[in-house]
């Protein structure tokens, strides 16, 4: 997980043999106070919608794979910023 | 491949036999809940549902292809729901799965956990003498070009809600309500592919023994109230 200004990207976990997953939408508007683990988006894979839960507590800072968006294994979907 | 040996583990069958769709997804969702605290272990919902259709989260409204009134003359209820996929239709002589299940212990793989619901059917089918199989890209199980089971699930907190559809002996004027997942395919039943004729009391019972190969379970029929869990208890 890379820190920067941005904040903690938000990756795609590893859901197995998949490669990519289109992103439904996100549950979570930019600004929103996360716990860890709160539902944050839901990604669609193989019929399956997925939840993808918040890896770290903080402040939603940056949609970065937005609703209709094809996300690679791995791939970035978000950040997270620490509280002031 | 997990068998029935001294490594599978309990698992509960609720059967509902036949239930309304609005409160076997609340039913869905209170097991949900229950199987991601771990109070209870993977368990499987089979029913029968009353006629509906219901869209998945990648559902396109023009794929319901009749009017609202329609659907009211024909007693087909309508439900937008959390799991994936397009429009799917249910009704009688459809065997639907609901597998409850934690994928922390199965792998950790969408893929994987979906494979083994068509293998399951394709299995069951096989037992039929029916023969099937996957096509890449599309999941869900095929006779051909045609449709026999559809598959949309959901997880959260890696466990699983929603789950398969297999067609045993269902209406096909009922299919004709929809371009079920949106893919303008036919839909084909499990009776119209076979000489003898077929239950789904049968079906259901291959399909629990193929899966509890699949799942590696000792599948043990459990009552509602077992599975829901007074607080007493």
């Amino acid at each position: 997980m890379n820190t920067n200004n941005g904040g903690t990207e938000i990756r795609l976990p590893d859901l197995g043999e998949i490669d990519e997953v289109r992103v439904v939408q996100w549950l979570k508007e930019v600004g929103a106070t996360l716990a860890e683990d709160d539902d944050l988006l839901e990604v669609e894979t193989e019929k399956t919608t997925f939840v993808v839960p918040a890896p770290i507590a903080g402040q939603l800072s940056e949609i970065v794979a937005a609703e209709g968006a094809t996300v690679k294994r791995g791939g970035v979907l978000g950040r997270i910023g620490q509280h002031e | 491949m997990a068998g029935l040996g001294s490594t599978s583990r309990p698992a509960f069958h609720l059967p509902l036999g036949r239930a309304e769709y609005g409160e076997t997804l609340e039913l869905q969702r209170a097991l949900h809940a229950r199987r991601k605290t771990g109070a209870i272990p993977d368990t499987v919902i089979t029913v029968e549902h009353d006629p509906v259709i219901t869209f998945g989260r990648s559902s396109s409204r023009e794929h319901l292809l009749v009017s609202s009134q329609e659907l009211e003359r024909e007693g087909v209820a309508l439900f937008e729901v959390e799991r994936g996929g397009d429009v799917t239709y249910h009704g009688p002589g459809q065997l639907v799965v609901y597998p409850i299940v934690d994928l922390r212990e199965h792998g950790r793989d969408v893929k994987r956990f979906v494979g083994r619901l068509e293998d399951a059917t394709i299995a069951t089918l096989a037992d039929l003498k029916i023969a099937s199989g996957r096509r890449d890209g599309y999941p869900g199980v095929w006779v051909e070009h045609r449709k026999i089971a559809s598959i949309g699930v959901y997880v959260r907190g890696w466990v699983s809600r929603h789950g398969l559809a297999l067609n045993v002996a269902v209406n096909q004027a009922h299919f004709a309500m929809i371009n079920p997942c949106g893919l303008s395919v036919q839909m084909v039943s499990a009776c119209d592919l076979s000489d003898q004729p077929i239950t789904i009391e049968r079906v259901r019972a291959v399909f629990l023994d193929r899966m509890s190969e699949q799942f590696g379970w000792r599948l043990e029929e459990a009552s509602l109230a077992e599975i829901l869990g007074d607080e007493d208890e």
